[in-house]
């Protein structure tokens, strides 16, 4: 199946964006007729490398050639037209529009005939693409809508091959992006089948999972990357997913990186526990308690169900099975701010859209979890406010200009100390925080590390979603694992005994 | 390879998955044929209700009559709501296009003016603009469709108003004196014109690749966006051609009443709201059509019809139609918790 | 760097509105006064400061609705509502011995109904998850129609019961009884939006509702509250205007929806969301009465008002939408 030269290559691919690096100067290379895998840690840079390679991202600085040419995609139309086609993680079919429509839609110019469409030459070619991933029984006529999950994909498939096919290019290579999350078993076997006689007809497919049993199935070599970087490249029938899970994890950072000298053994009573929880479609079984004074870090890779069983916590969405008890007591929330009343609070992962309100300034952000402690019969002296707002500032070291900045005019790690700032001011039993030291520089991060560090020996009780899989650990007093929605494991993560982290991911993949 | 027991669990994980969205779907089939089931159920409640009066062949005939103009206002919300999108100008629209076209043809206020079918034209490029304005400010200055379509409302009632300055035209020119009153086998023609624009919006709709493309950013803008589309340009032309088709409805509206003045655009908005929602084009863009509300103004104009066959209160009419919007539109909103709605 | 430039435009933008009506209302005072020298003059300033009362109380009645980001255009058929049935009350009971008390009946049924109708606007909008525009506007219909039933058409308030209307024309100097009562209102909301938790929740709602829900603000609360005093203030206009005008119409309100909004607008108000203040609105409401009274005054066609007034609109939504609200489609 190989020959000599590579269909597609990418070398010392840089991506960084405002403060970080998402690519430190990757390597990919693909024959024609090869599937390779893309493996490694949430944040180690595959979604990033994929969106470059077709085009919806530009990088900082890095070759890539397809077909031997100099290859540099504006957008994803250039890396249909050069013969680069993705089947997104979020499925991008219109599904109101049926099979053909979606298939050329963008291209329905080809098929215009007096200014209208000729569908019947449409759904002819959408026939004909259809065969040629030998994809049976779905006429092209059918809307998406009345397609399952495995059927839409299989009609993505199609879709990506007909419109690289349109270019002048013989081989094409496929970019598939976590294809079998929404997939039941037989139709990941379907889905195999189905990349196998791509293969056999030349074609390339890079494929990305964290489902390393399916990695090790399918593909031919295996890229492993980590933080960025590509760490190697190994050949599958040699490799195991031990040997996989031991490239794919960093280096255990410095203790003191940790505050670990300021880790204490949580105290007996339990604040908080969850019984059988589950969320029809999303996550089931989840049963933990959480201590006073224990950090609990919950390890998962994107889609484990992790992000949502904060949801659930935090009261953002209700569970459809199973009971959250507070210190013994038994509530179901019915919002966040139910939940908040009860002592619970999130600071959320994506701070724009969620965390801060970009147009309030900090004195007012700082307010908004605390609104009820600092009223007195609904009335809010400034002065209060003011005092809370300062004290914060001084606190956590915030670097503005004043009180009364608005919001936007702050670093990113300086709006995160806001949202920590009203996170520590509403005094909440509870914090639950989603991936709290995202997006910010390494010195401030260190900050935060001592405020968790300081607010568990305080009393308080923290579930962490840790930014890699290092910082939980590293942060946690116990660790849990999931995967595709179900608890795997759970680890005492004490000072002198934290699991290493192959033996976490090993369960998270 | 993986612990069989993980398997079996992970499996059910996926069938609640992949029957949640069954679930959805079924709703959704249930949705889209519901519209025809009502108004099936409404001319027989009618027929039993009023009998003769209902079920006549004069009743028949005053009913199309009664369809043409807000099928014709409807078709052309229809477009706008597809996008996810809302009009609200509709009044003053149509009754600008329905006042310019009274003025420039041949009438009784202005014996200078005799401009025949080019009033027609007028009024209709009129009524273009000021879509192609209202499609601009909404996507140039991102302002939200209501807002700047609520702005254009009262400006073009203030157009309509000034056209005639107070003394509405009476329509002199013979041949839409004559149109007014002319049945083509036993149709009315503004019945005809009414049928002729929902053609021309279905073959729009459904054969053009524009058609294609309002769907898909009405779905979700990031799609057509990837792939290459103009966004933008889809949006603009929609709101455009509702402004052709509102256009339509005032010239229509002036030949039926025989004259030109702004009272043509009134009580237009509502019957087409009502109509487009109840047809199961949902307001959050991406779904149904003008078939559907094809159907939705056939409810509204036989709803309409039955109430007065059974003397129901002028006022409490109006009153029913927004009654309901507020249902429909109740039935056929997305209740998931994300939804952020203003 | 960029976001501090962005910040500093916006900062320059959010009073550049109240600059422009502040100067808009100087030129027309002085365009007026020059052209009809008595403008100024005590029974016509009088009357102009107190035909804006009702205005004023409707319109600060809205800024609450339009900082959530959300509007309500069935304000003006509240309006009309309460004015119906107000004046339909002081009707039926003119003259009767329990006079007095119907009277006062008749003030808190009005205010009532306000209320309940802000209020099922509230849960249709946060329960049911309507978008405002599209409930307000089945609303709308729905109340002109229940107006229309009460009273089909202008009915005058009875001279035995003028009693209930002649506050209407108390004054000190200029300042009517109607003014002073609807500026305390501003004031008391403006504390509201300012030195309450309510307000807190008000302004991060509008800037950002998922934000603010995710930080614990009883987003649900808050909206169906601001929606339920709202409504109040559209009744509580309707009474003002029946007693102005010692009648009451089913139609008195349907032209306000505009000027009120405008009003807010004119007034800083983001039509996005996030920003305002009732201080703000009361400059707008003085600016929009300016422009129609003077328009009336000069005699100004009356179909030129409402072109003008779009324009004013449109012109005032350009300039107080907020454009830093990245990554939020416009629908």
């Amino acid at each position: 199946m190989d020959s000599r030269t590579p269909l597609f290559t990418a070398k010392d691919i840089v991506k960084s964006f405002s403060g970080t690096q998402a690519l430190k100067g990757v390597h990919l290379e693909v024959y024609p007729g090869e599937i390779v895998g893309l493996v490694g840690e949430n944040g180690a840079g595959k979604s990033t490398l994929l969106k470059i390679i077709i085009g919806a991202e530009q990088p900082t600085s890095g070759k890539m050639t397809m077909h031997g040419r100099e290859y540099a995609p504006r957008n994803p139309m250039d890396a249909n037209k050069e013969g680069i086609g993705m089947v997104f993680q979020e499925q991008s079919l219109i599904v109101n529009l049926n099979v053909a429509q979606n298939i050329f839609f963008g291209h329905e110019k080809d098929f215009r005939r007096h200014g209208f469409v000729n569908w019947k030459r449409m759904n002819r070619e959408a026939q004909d693409a259809l065969d040629d991933v030998e994809v049976v029984g779905i006429p092209p006529r059918k809307k998406v809508f009345d397609l399952n999950f495995a059927t839409r994909q299989m009609v993505e498939i199609a879709k990506v091959i007909r419109v690289t096919k349109g270019s002048d290019s013989e081989h094409c290579l496929i970019l598939l992006d976590e294809p079998t999350s929404v997939l039941n078993e037989g139709e990941v076997l379907n889905l195999f089948a189905q990349m196998r006689k791509l293969t056999a007809k030349g074609h390339s497919v890079v494929f990305v999972s964290h489902r390393l049993d399916e990695v090790l199935d399918i593909c031919d070599r295996i890229y492993v990357y980590k933080d960025g970087e590509s760490v190697g490249t190994v050949d599958a029938k040699q490799a195991s997913e031990k040997l996989l899970y031991e490239m794919m994890v960093g280096r255990s950072t410095t203790s003191e990186y940790y505050r670990l000298e300021k880790q204490k053994k949580p105290a007996k009573e339990v604040v908080l526990e969850v019984e059988d929880l589950g969320v029809h479609g999303v996550f089931k079984g989840v049963n933990f308690a959480l201590h006073r004074g224990e950090i609990l870090g919950l390890c998962g890779v994107v889609g484990s169900g992790k992000e949502e069983i904060c949801s659930v916590l935090c009261g953002d969405i209700n569970q459809t099975r199973g009971a959250i008890k507070l210190r013994g007591k038994e509530v179901r929330f019915r919002s966040p701010e139910h939940a908040l009343r009860s002592g619970i609070l999130m600071i959320p992962k994506e701070r724009h859209y969620e965390g801060i309100v970009a147009m309030l300034s900090v004195e007012n952000n700082t307010a908004l979890s605390n609104l009820r402690k600092l009223s007195k019969l609904g009335y809010i002296p400034m002065k209060k406010v003011a005092k809370q707002a300062d004290q914060w500032i001084g606190r956590l070291r915030i670097k503005t200009s004043g009180r009364k900045a608005l919001l936007m005019s702050l670093s990113g790690g300086n709006q995160q100390k806001v949202v920590f700032s009203r996170a520590l001011a509403s005094k909440s039993d509870v914090l639950i925080l989603n991936h709290p030291t995202r997006g910010v520089d390494v010195g401030a991060r260190e900050e935060i590390y001592d405020i968790i560090r300081d607010l568990v020996a305080d009393g308080k009780s923290v579930i962490l979603l840790g930014d890699t899989l290092d910082e939980c650990i590293g942060m946690s007093t116990r660790v849990i694992v999931l995967k595709d929605g179900l608890m795997t494991g759970e680890f005492e993560a004490g000072v002198e005994n934290k699991p290493s982290q192959v033996d976490v991911v090993s369960l998270m993949m | 390879m993986a612990n069989p027991s993980r398997l079996a669990a992970d499996r059910s994980i996926m069938e609640e998955f992949a029957e949640r969205v069954r679930r959805s779907n079924r709703n959704e089939r249930i949705m889209k044929v519901a519209p025809v089931g009502v108004l099936i159920a409404l001319m027989l409640v009618f027929t039993l209700l009023c009998g003769g009066n209902f079920a006549s062949l004069k009743n028949l005939s005053s009913l199309m009559k009664q369809f043409a103009i807000p099928m014709v206002v409807a078709l052309g919300l229809t477009f706008v709501i597809m996008l996810g999108s809302i009009d609200l100008s509709i009044n003053g629209t149509v009754g600008m296009a329905g006042s310019l076209m009274g003025v420039f043809v041949m009438n009784n206020m202005f014996p200078q003016m005799n401009m025949g079918v080019g009033a027609v034209a007028l009024a209709v490029l009129a009524s273009a603009v000021v879509g192609l304005l209202v499609g601009l400010v909404h996507v140039y200055l991102r302002i939200p469709s209501f807002m700047s379509s609520f702005a254009f409302m009262y400006i073009c009632q203030g157009i309509a108003k000034l056209s005639y300055q107070g003394k509405p035209p009476t329509i002199h020119d013979p041949l839409f004196v004559a149109l007014s009153k002319t049945d083509f086998l036993l149709i009315p023609f503004i019945t005809w014109m009414a049928m002729l624009m929902f053609v021309i919006c279905f073959l729009i709709q459904e054969y053009t690749a524009f058609g294609r493309h309002i769907y898909a950013v009405g779905t979700n803008e990031a799609i057509p966006k990837a792939v290459g589309v103009n966004v933008n340009r889809v949006k603009i032309k929609v709101f455009t051609l509702a402004g052709i088709l509102f256009g339509v409805a005032g010239v229509l509206g002036a030949i039926r009443l025989g004259q030109g003045q702004v009272g043509i655009g009134e009580d237009r908005m509502f019957p087409a709201q009502a109509a487009v929602v109840v047809g199961g084009t949902s307001l959050s863009g991406g779904k149904g059509g003008v078939v559907n509300t094809l159907v939705g103004v056939l409810i509204m104009t036989v709803l309409q019809n039955g109430l007065i066959l059974l003397s129901v209160n002028p006022y409490v009419r109006s009153g029913i139609e927004g009654l309901i919007i507020l249902v429909a539109v109740i039935l056929t909103v997305p209740h998931g918790k994300q939804v952020v709605s203003k | 760097m960029s976001e501090k430039r962005l910040f500093g435009s916006l900062f320059k933008r959010d009073h550049i509105v109240r600059y422009i009506s502040f100067s808009t209302i100087i030129i027309l005072v002085t365009a007026f006064q020059s052209m009809q020298g008595n403008f100024l003059g005590k029974s016509n300033l009088t009357n102009l400061l107190r035909d804006t009362a009702p205005l004023m109380i409707m319109a600060v009645g809205m800024t609450s609705v339009l900082i959530l980001g959300s509007i309500d255009l069935s304000a003006g058929a509240i309006c009309s509502i309460a004015n119906v049935v107000f004046v339909k009350i002081l009707n039926d009971y003119a003259g009767a011995p329990n006079a007095g008390q119907m009277i006062l009946l008749a003030f808190a049924l009005a205010i009532a109904l306000g209320l309940l109708a802000g209020f099922l606007m509230g849960i249709v909008h946060v329960k049911l998850k309507v978008p405002s525009f599209i409930a307000s506007l089945g609303f709308m219909s729905v109340w002109q129609s229940v107006a229309y039933l009460i009273s089909n058409r202008p009915v005058s308030v009875p001279k035995a019961m003028w009693v209930a209307v002649d506050w209407f024309k108390i004054s000190w100097g200029v300042f009517g009884l109607p003014l002073i009562i609807a500026a305390a209102i501003a004031v008391i909301l403006y504390m509201l939006q300012t030195r309450m938790a309510f307000g807190r929740a008000l302004f991060a709602i509008g800037g950002n509702e998922r934000a603010a829900r995710i930080a614990g603000i009883g987003v649900d609360r808050t909206k169906i509250l601001t929606f339920t005093v709202n409504g109040a203030c559209a009744a509580l206009g309707g009474l003002f205007l029946a007693a102005k005008a010692r009648s009451g119409s089913p139609t008195v309100g349907a032209d306000f929806t505009v000027l009120i909004v405008a009003s807010c607008a004119l007034g800083g108000t983001a039509l996005s969301g996030g920003k305002g203040s009732t201080l703000g609105t009361i400059l707008g409401v003085f600016t929009v009465s300016l422009i129609r009274n003077g328009m009336n005054f000069i005699g100004v066609s009356a179909y030129w008002q409402d072109v003008v007034f779009g324009l004013f609109l449109l012109g005032a939504i350009a300039l107080s939408v907020d454009r830093s609200k990245r990554g939020l489609a416009v629908k």
